[in-house]
Order: C-alpha cells, then structure tokens, then sequence
C-alpha cells in the first residue's frame, strides 16, 4: 500500500500541534505576549493543515472509488477528534482572548494524532465502508458526537486550570507565577459551564441522530449495546452536573470535579468501550 | 410526600443511580450473553443474580421503578414550578424607577444636544427594531423606555422535562404494542411466522414474506460491500409489496419493517439441470430439494427427491422420482455421467438407476448445483417511534430556548439636565450576563452613530 499524502500531512499536523503546544508553555511560564501569538498562529497553520488532510483524504477515498467522509474507522475518527478539539479551542482562544487554556487542551490533540499514526494497532488506511455504515446519519451522527467530545474536552482542561488555579493560596499577591496567568476562578467556572452546555446540547443530537441511524440499519433505535449504554451514562452525568448548577447552585471546585469525571466517562464511551463486544466494536479496525 | 417528590435531591440520586445501573449492565454480560457467562458462577451466585434480575437489567422491575420515579419526580417539580415560571414569562416589568439607572459606569450615559421628545421617539425607534415589547412611560424625571425580549426562555425547562416524558412514554408504546422478531427465509421460500427474540414464541403475521434472491456484493479488496434481499409480500396469493431489503434500507409493509440482518446457505443447494425430450424440446431450470415440477409435454410430474453435492464419491448428483399415469421411477442424475461411462462402459444398463434417460423418451442432465441462499430477516413493529422522534424534536428546541436564549430588558431613560438631553442606558437578563453587556455596547453604538 502506498503512503497517501493525506497521511504525510497528517503527521507533520501532530509535530505541529506539538510545537504549538510548547509555544502556549513558554509563553504562560513566561508571561510574554510573543511566545503566545507564535503558538497562536502555529496552531491556526495546524489547524488549516490539518483541513486540507482531511479534504485531501475525502478526495483520495473518492478516487479509490470508495468515496466516503474520513469518519469510518478509529484511524479517521481520532484525526477528526483531535481536529474538532483544535477547532473549538480556537473559538474558545478567540471569545475568551487568553491562551493559557492552549496549554491544557492543545496537547490533547497533539495526543490523539500521535496515538493515531504511531499506534501499530490502527490502520491509517482508507477502507471501503461496510454495509452498516453506508448511511447519511453516518456522517452527522459522528460529526455532532464529536464536537460533543471535544467540548468536554475543553471543559476538562478548564476543569484542570480551575484546580490548578485553587492551590494558588494568595491570590492576591502580584507575583508572575504560572497560576497569576490563569484566568479568575470565576471566569474559568462560567467558561466549564459553557463547554458543558455546548458539549451536553451536542451529546444529546449525537445520541439522537445515533438513534436515527440505528433504527434504519438495526431495527431498533435503542438497543442497549455497550456503547449506546456508555453515552446515556455520560450524558446521566453531565446531565446530573447541570441540575446540580441550575438548582443546587453548586460552583467552582466542585463543578471542576465534574468536569473531569464527566470527560473520563466521555472517554471511556470512546475508547473503553470497544473492549466490550457490541455493534459498534467496528472501531477496532 | 410532595416534597420528596418535588426534590432536586432525589433528581440528582436518580441520575447517579440510573447510570450506575447502566454501567452493571455494561459489565455483567445481558440477556443471552449471560448464558456462557452462569456456567462460571456458583448455582447460588446464579440464583441471587436472577432475583436481582441482573442478567436483563434494562427491562427488570427495579430499572422500570427507577424510571417511573424519575418521571414522578419529574411531573410534581415541574407542576411545582411552573406557575411562577408562567409569571415571569407573562410578567410585565414593574421597575419603573430611576433605580436602574444608579451607578451606571459612564459609558451608559450619553449626551445629547436634541430634545428629550426628540431623542425619546428615536431611541422607542431603536428600541422596536431589537425588541419584542416595547414600552414607553412618561416619568417625573423624564421618559421611561423599556425593551424586553426573550421571556420564552423560562419556559425552556418545561420544553426539555416534557420531551424526556414524550420519550419515555414512545419507548412504553413500543414495548407494550410492538414486537421484535427474527425469521429466515430461503430464497424461493415463503414464510409467514417468524420468532419473537428473547425466546417468547412465535408470531403469525398477516401476509407471507418471500425470498426471491438474495446476493452479496464484494469490493475489489473482497470486503462486503452490499447484502441484498429481494423480497416480495403476498396476501392470499396477491402480491401487496415488492422490493430490495439492504442493510440501513429496510422495507415497511403495514408498519412492519424487514431489515437485512443475516445470511447463510441451505445445506442442500440448487439444481440446474436440463431437460430433454429427444432432440426437439429442451428446457433449463433450476430447482431444489423437494420441489416438483411438470415435464415439458405433461406426460408426468417430476420431483426433485434429494440434491448431493459429492454422490458416493462421484461429484455432484440429484435424485429424481417421476410419476406418471403409466408408471412411477426413480433415478439418479449425475452431473460427470459421461466420465462414469467412460470408465465403466455399459454402466447405465448394469445399474438403471444411474440411468437419467431411464423414463425414456426424456433425459435429464445436470449442469451444476448451486449454493442457495436463505437471508435473515429481523422483523419489527414499533409504534413508539414516531412519539420517540417527536420527543426528541422537543428535546432540541428546549435545549434552544434554555442555553441559547436569554430573558433581556434594556431601559433607557431620557431625561433634561441643563441644556443637554441625558441618555442612560442599563439591562438585566436571567442569564448571560456577558451577552446582555455586548447587546448593550451594540445598543449604546447605535444610538451614537445615529444621533451625530
Ligand atoms: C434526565 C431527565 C431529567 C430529569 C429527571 C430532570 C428533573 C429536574 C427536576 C426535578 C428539576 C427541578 C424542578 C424545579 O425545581 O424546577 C429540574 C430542573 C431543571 N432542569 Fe431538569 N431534568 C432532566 C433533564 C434535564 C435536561 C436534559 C435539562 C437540560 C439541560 C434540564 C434542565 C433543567 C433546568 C435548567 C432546571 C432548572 C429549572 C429552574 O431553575 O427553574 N433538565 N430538572
């Protein structure tokens, strides 16, 4: 099999996002505005090649003649993960202007396309799609359970920050340590209950259009396969986390504690999952 | 009991305890999974975990009664609340006060050389173009204007509660008035039972289900591309729907739906063979195992008795009874008849039944046997669905009307100080207090740019 040159992109894409990531690094340790609009730009050039590997490879699985969405097996669906993670921390970087947020969710991009291409379990080849997943709710159904993901992600890093930014003792105190380059407490709590509604209102299309897909290649729109079953618990939990904040009025540390076991559940729906048998195991190509 | 009902505590008890549920089940393997899973436990291990109901957990008692609880808890809080929510939804904004405007920062305040009537009627203006409701009042210290929009979203809650219970209620639909069934048919076969799952019988349906053919189709690299059965459903012999079945195409007849879910070969096979009546009649056909048909000038009827695919070891072979009003054979018909011969000259008289011209003046021969196919179809009626789908519909737009959607007032009160026209503007909104600031610094650039 020839090397596609969707997959050469999309290995300089990961050395990219690592350089990125040590970028955000210096600049939070350094406090110096410099460092971090050279992370911001490398991760916006990643970001634009990262779409480019990704359009080429729609293309390349067209020519092949088995022309479908890179989003079919656990190869494509890490790179659009990491991608989807990428994309929204540039909005978030964008809405919020502080960059310290690139130091905990940009490694986790850098994560998954490495464990992507260097993993030898997984095969970066283009398939042909099996029958179950010649469907149009497809391409939506994995599209929205990622942006999903990738929204606790970011919560998760916000999560990370706010615990991080707790152990600072005096506040008030004007020294130039890392934690002083966090956002407030305040912001980061009000940033986590963002992601998690944008992550929460796109777990539940994730699931609904899942649903949708299900009936039509299954029969049945909910059959309690393990994977199924996964994402209704995340959801429980997230959904749990929410009540707790609009009725409860739980805040700050303990919201970032939920933030972390909620992505911890995310990521077991990913990937602890397909050590279960079910319908969905496909994923172990 | 209200109150235990109406409590968020329980709420949230009931998320964590339902997930956790969901998480066993995850991990002890379910229904018939759970089969090779008991022959590892002690039969007391095996007993416990049955009271328990833990080999089916999503559809034991304890799993519905959690369920039935949270819907509970559901209804009597929303019951609960509502009657405030409705208030604020309805509510008209009673401030009319220059208290909002107290400790405005300094850019909320603007001056103007026009008059206050002036400005009042351009600022209502403004007003009308960005919002839902707006009202004007004339104050002691001038005009009062109030713009409101977004009330709605306290409705949002109630939108998303309802769906959930939409939901459930077309998931208790589906399980009380559908069913979930699997049959196979064989191509050419025609079925009108098929097994309910979960061992719990059989169920007649209203129309036969045939299997007219059924084909795989493979990419270059040999992985399966399509499975297709063709299907054709029949009604006291009257066909009522004819179509292909693939995987994620299922067909609807009468609201029961077919999918592709399996396939397999018949042991036995097809036979193709040829007919021949001296030298002018000849006919192909293909037909399997217990299956008769008339000779071609309806001397006799002819039936296929059993079809080998390697004959006492000497390649494949179908055996033939033909019955007719004279008399009654049987007879073997083997597709390397001619090799036979050759290595046993005078073979068919010293053995007629490996004669296939034996019911003379016919001979049959047999080109080849072909696998035959048998598809297997999962059979399902779900009236629950379209509720399901509709829930789910609510389900979106409430998600819209809670978390993208705000309850916004925005007064601005027009008052004379000196000379000059003082504007001020302040807002408040239920939520979102970051999007209501860029909606007011949006307003205040509106009025600027205007009013130069
Ligand atoms: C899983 C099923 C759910 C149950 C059993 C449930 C139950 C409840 C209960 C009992 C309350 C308290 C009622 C009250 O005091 O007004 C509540 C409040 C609330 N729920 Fe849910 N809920 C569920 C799903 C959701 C979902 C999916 C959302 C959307 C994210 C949501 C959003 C809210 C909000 C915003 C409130 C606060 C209402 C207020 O402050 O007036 N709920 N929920």
């Amino acid at each position: 099999m020839m090397i596609m040159i969707n997959t050469t992109i999309l290995s300089w894409v990961t050395f990219i996002y690592f350089v990125a990531f040590v970028c955000y690094f210096i600049s939070a340790i350094r406090h110096t505005n410099l460092w971090g609009r050279v992370a911001s730009v490398t991760v916006l050039v990643g970001l634009v090649a990262h779409t480019v590997g990704l359009i080429i490879r729609w293309v390349e699985s067209y020519k092949m003649g088995i022309g479908h969405a890179p989003l079919s097996n656990f190869y494509e669906s890490l790179i659009f993960f990491s991608w989807t993670i990428v994309l929204l921390y540039v909005v978030f970087e964008w809405r919020i202007k502080h960059r310290s947020l690139g130091v905990f969710v940009v490694p986790m991009a850098f994560l998954a396309m490495a464990f992507a291409s260097l993993s030898p379990n997984i095969n970066s080849r283009i398939q042909p799609l099996i029958p179950a997943l010649q469907s149009n709710w497809l391409t939506s159904h994995v599209m929205t359970c990622f942006m999903g993901y990738a929204a606790f992600a970011i919560a998760f890093g916000l999560g990370c920050m706010y615990l991080l930014k707790s152990l600072d003792r005096n506040p008030a105190e004007s020294s130039k340590s890392f934690l002083r380059y966090l956002p407030s407490s305040d912001s980061l709590d009000e940033l986590i209950y963002q992601s998690v509604v944008l992550g929460f209102v796109f777990l539940s299309l994730g699931i609904i259009t899942g649903s949708i897909w299900a009936h039509y290649a299954w029969g049945s729109y909910w059959s309690w396969d393990p994977k199924e079953t996964w994402s209704l618990i995340t959801w429980l939990i997230y959904a749990a986390m929410l009540h707790s904040r609009f009725v409860r009025g739980w805040r700050g540390k303990r919201m970032a504690v939920l933030a972390i076991i909620g992505f911890a559940a995310v990521i077991f729906t990913y990937l602890g999952v397909n050590y279960l048998p079910g319908l969905h195991s496909y994923l172990q190509s | 009991m209200k109150s235990f009902f109406s409590s968020v505590k329980l709420t949230l008890a009931l998320l964590i305890v339902i997930a956790l549920a969901a998480v066993l089940g995850t991990v002890i393997p379910q229904q018939e999974a759970a089969d090779t899973f008991t022959s590892r436990l002690s039969p007391g291990m095996v007993s416990v975990f049955q009271k328990l109901q833990l080999f089916d957990i999503y559809h034991s008692v304890w799993f519905m009664i959690l369920m039935g609880l949270l819907s509970i808890n559901l209804i009597v809080c929303s019951l609960n609340r509502l009657p405030a929510s409705w208030k604020l939804f309805r509510g008209k904004s009673v401030l009319d006060e220059y208290d909002v405007f107290r400790d405005l920062p300094p850019e909320q305040t603007i001056m103007s050389e026009r008059t206050r009537s002036d400005e009042a009627s351009r600022l209502e203006g403004i007003l009308k173009k960005n919002y839902r409701r707006v009202e004007r009042k004339e104050a002691q210290k001038g005009v009062f204007l109030t713009g409101e929009k977004g009330n709605a979203s306290y409705l949002g809650v109630y939108v998303i509660h309802f769906s959930i219970l939409v939901i459930l209620t077309g998931m208790i639909v589906g399980f009380f008035f559908g069913f979930d069934a699997y049959v196979s048919v064989a191509e050419g076969q025609s079925v009108d039972t098929v097994e309910l799952k979960g061992g719990k019988g059989f169920k007649k349906l209203d129309f036969a289900v045939r299997c007219d053919r059924f084909t795989v189709e493979y990419y270059e690299d040999g992985t399966p591309k399509a499975y297709r059965s063709e299907l054709t459903f029949t009604r006291n012999g009257n066909t009522i729907h004819q179509g292909a079945v693939l995987v994620n195409h299922p067909a609807t007849v009468e609201g029961v739906r077919f999918y592709q879910a399996s396939y397999g070969t018949v042991p036995s096979g097809d036979a193709l063979i040829v007919v021949r009546k001296g030298r002018d009649r000849t006919h192909v056909m293909r037909i399997g195992a217990g299956q008769e048909f008339d000779l071609p000038g309806k001397e006799g009827r002819a039936k296929i008795i059993r079809v080998e695919g390697n004959f006492m070891r000497m390649g494949p072979a179908v055996k033939m009874q033909i019955q007719s009003a004279k008399r009654d054979v049987q007879f073997w018909v083997f597709q390397n008849i001619d090799e036979m011969e050759a290595a046993h000259p005078g073979l068919k008289e010293q053995v007629p039944i490996f004669d296939p011209g034996l019911f003379n003046p016919y001979v049959f021969s047999l080109i080849t046997i072909q696998p035959r196919h048998y598809t297997g179809l999962q059979v399902n009626r779900d009236p629950g669905v379209p509720i399901v789908i509709g829930g789910s519909f609510l389900l979106v737009s409430g998600f819209m009307f809670v978390f993208f959607y705000s309850h916004r007032r925005v007064w601005i009160g027009v008052a004379q100080e000196g000379a000059k026209t003082k504007i001020s503007i302040a807002g408040r909104s239920n939520k979102d207090r970051v999007g209501l600031d860029r909606e007011i610094s949006r307003l205040i650039g509106e009025i600027r740019k205007t009013g130069s």
